[in-house]
C-alpha cells in the first residue's frame, strides 16, 4: 500500500480533513512513545490510522493515560480498535494490606482472546505480531458504560431498585460469572476483576468482560483473586454502589451503631457486605452469599461453581417471591 | 523383600520457611533413631508462568537460583535426620520445580506416587485474608488427602 493510498482510505473512514499532510507509516511497536496521533500503525500488511491513547480507565489499573493502549481506525472497514502494545511490568500490587507480585503479561491476554472468540460476555479481538514480533492486540472497541456507571442509574431508590431492576441485573452477574467459569475450566484466570471492567455494549446490550492482560504469581488458590472481585461486584450490585462504613455514619446513624466488623468486606474493611442489615428485604439466601466475603466468614468459595450454586438458588427465590 | 519397603514411608513437604524447619525437627525429634521408618523430604517450587520472564535468560537464572537455594536446603534438612538417627539411605530427597497450580496438588500425587503413609507439613499460621485471597497448602491437603495421614506441624 503506497502513502496515496493510505490517504484515500483515511479520507474515505475519516474525512478530508483528517488526512495528514506527511504520512508516517510504522510497523514495529517496541518503542510505542514513537507512535503518534495520525500515524499509521501496519500490522499484517493491515493499516490502523492511530488516534488516542486509551483514556478511560477502562483498559488500566487507574486512570491515567496508557501509552501503549491507543485507539486507532481500521482503514480496511473504518470500525474503531482498540490497540494495546506490548508494555512489560512488574510490580507489586496492593489490596488492602496485602501485597502480591503482579506483571503486564501479553500473551496471557492473547491466549485468551482466542479462547473466548465469539463468546459474548467477553471483549472480541485478536492478535498479531508486528515487524519485530511484538504480540500486538487489536481489539474490537465497546461503546457503551461500565457496570458501574449503568447500575447507579436504576431505579429511583434502593428499595425500588431491589425489587424492579435486580432480578434482571442478577441475571446478568450469573452469565458474567458462568463467562468467568468458563476461563477457570481452561485454567485461566482474569487476573483483575473489577466492575469497571465490565462493559454493558450499547448495541447489543451484552454485559462484557475486558482487560485480561494481567497476571500474578499467585499461591494456593490460582482462582482467589478472581473470586474476591466476583463478590465485591456481587456486593455493589446488590448494594447499588458500595455501603460504606463513613456513609452510614454520615446519614444513617442507627444502622451505622447495629454493624459489626464480621460485617465488612474481608479485605477492604470500610466496605459493608452484610447488606441485609441496612436494606432488611435482601433475601436471607443472597445475604448469606455475600457473608462468605466478611470478616465473620469461616467458609470461602474456592471455584466458581461453588459461588454459582448458591448464587442460582437466590435466582430461583427471588423468581417465585 | 527388601527392608526399605517395609519401612513406613513419610513424606515431608517443606518449604523455605520456619514452619517447615520447625516440621523437619519434629519428626527427626518423634523418630530419630527408631526403626522401620524413612522419609522423603519434598520440596515443590511451582515455576512462574513463561510470561513472567523476559527471556529463556530470565528464566533460566531464576531456575538456578531456586534450585541452588532449595538444594542447601534439603541437603541441611537431611542432615538433621541423619544426626536424630536415620540411616543415611532412609533419607532421600526430591526437589521439583514445575509449573503447577497448585502446590497442594502437586504434593498429594507425589504422597500417591511414592505410596507414602504420611504427609508432614507445617503450617504457616497465615492470616484469614491471606487464606481467603491466596489459600492455604495445608488446608487444602487436610481437605483433599486420602489414603494417607497428615500431620500438620504448628
Amino acid at each position: 500500500m503506497n502513502e496515496n493510498e493510505l490517504k484515500d482510505m483515511i479520507a474515505h473512514w475519516a474525512g478530508h480533513d483528517k488526512v495528514p499532510k506527511k504520512l508516517k507509516v510504522v510497523n514495529d511497536t517496541s518503542d510505542f512513545f514513537g507512535i503518534d496521533y495520525d500515524d499509521v500503525l501496519m500490522l499484517d500488511n493491515h493499516p490502523y490510522f492511530i488516534r488516542n491513547y486509551e483514556r478511560e480507565g477502562r483498559f488500566s489499573i487507574d486512570e491515567q493515560p496508557k501509552f501503549w493502549v491507543r485507539r486507532a481506525l481500521d482503514l480496511s472497514d473504518g470500525d474503531l480498535k482498540i490497540i494495546k502494545m506490548v508494555f512489560h511490568e512488574r510490580f507489586n500490587a496492593r489490596v488492602g494490606d496485602l501485597t502480591f507480585e503482579c506483571f503486564r503479561s501479553p500473551q496471557k491476554e492473547a491466549v485468551i482472546l482466542d479462547i473466548v472468540r465469539g463468546h459474548p460476555n467477553f471483549m472480541q479481538g485478536f492478535c498479531v505480531n508486528d515487524a519485530s514480533g511484538n504480540i500486538v492486540r487489536v481489539i474490537d472497541y465497546i461503546r457503551g458504560k461500565t457496570l458501574a456507571d449503568y447500575i447507579l442509574e436504576l431505579g429511583k431508590d434502593h428499595e425500588d431498585y431491589f425489587y424492579n431492576h435486580f432480578p434482571s441485573v442478577l441475571d446478568n452477574y450469573v452469565d458474567l460469572v458462568n463467562a468467568i467459569r468458563f476461563l477457570h475450566e481452561r485454567d485461566q484466570k482474569h487476573g483483575d476483576i473489577r466492575r469497571d471492567h465490565i462493559i454493558k455494549q450499547k448495541e447489543t446490550g451484552l454485559y462484557r468482560w475486558i482487560d485480561f492482560d494481567f497476571n500474578y504469581l499467585h499461591k494456593e488458590n490460582m482462582f482467589g483473586y478472581d473470586l474476591f472481585g466476583l463478590g465485591n461486584i456481587l456486593a455493589y450490585l446488590t448494594g447499588r454502589g458500595d455501603v460504606t462504613v463513613e456513609q452510614l455514619k454520615e446519614s444513617a446513624l442507627s444502622v451505622f451503631h447495629q454493624l459489626n466488623t464480621d460485617d465488612l468486606n474481608i479485605i477492604f474493611n470500610n466496605r459493608v457486605v452484610n447488606l441485609r442489615k441496612i436494606y432488611p428485604y435482601i433475601p436471607e439466601a443472597l445475604n448469606f452469599v455475600l457473608l462468605h466475603f466478611s470478616v465473620g466468614a469461616n467458609i470461602f468459595y474456592d471455584t466458581t461453581h461453588e459461588l454459582l450454586a448458591d448464587i442460582e438458588e437466590v435466582r430461583d427465590k427471588l423468581r417465585r417471591s | 523383600m527388601n527392608s526399605l519397603n517395609k519401612d513406613r514411608h513419610l513424606l515431608i513437604a517443606v518449604d523455605n520457611s520456619e514452619n517447615a524447619e520447625r516440621a523437619v525437627s519434629y519428626v527427626a525429634d518423634f523418630l530419630g533413631g527408631v526403626s522401620g521408618f524413612r522419609v522423603t523430604i519434598l520440596n515443590v517450587i511451582p515455576e512462574p508462568p513463561p510470561d513472567y520472564f523476559q527471556s529463556d535468560k530470565d528464566r533460566t537464572a531464576w531456575i538456578e537460583e531456586h534450585k541452588s537455594e532449595a538444594t542447601r536446603m534439603l541437603d541441611r534438612f537431611r542432615q538433621i535426620f541423619i544426626q536424630s538417627g536415620f540411616v543415611k539411605d532412609k533419607v532421600k530427597t526430591i526437589l521439583d520445580i514445575r509449573h503447577c497450580p497448585s502446590v497442594a496438588d502437586s504434593i498429594l500425587e507425589i504422597q500417591q506416587r511414592l505410596e507414602c503413609c504420611t504427609i508432614v507439613i507445617g503450617r504457616r499460621g497465615i492470616s484469614k485474608k491471606e487464606e481467603f485471597l491466596f489459600g492455604s497448602t495445608s488446608s487444602k491437603i487436610m481437605r483433599l488427602g486420602r489414603n494417607c495421614a497428615i500431620w500438620v506441624i504448628e
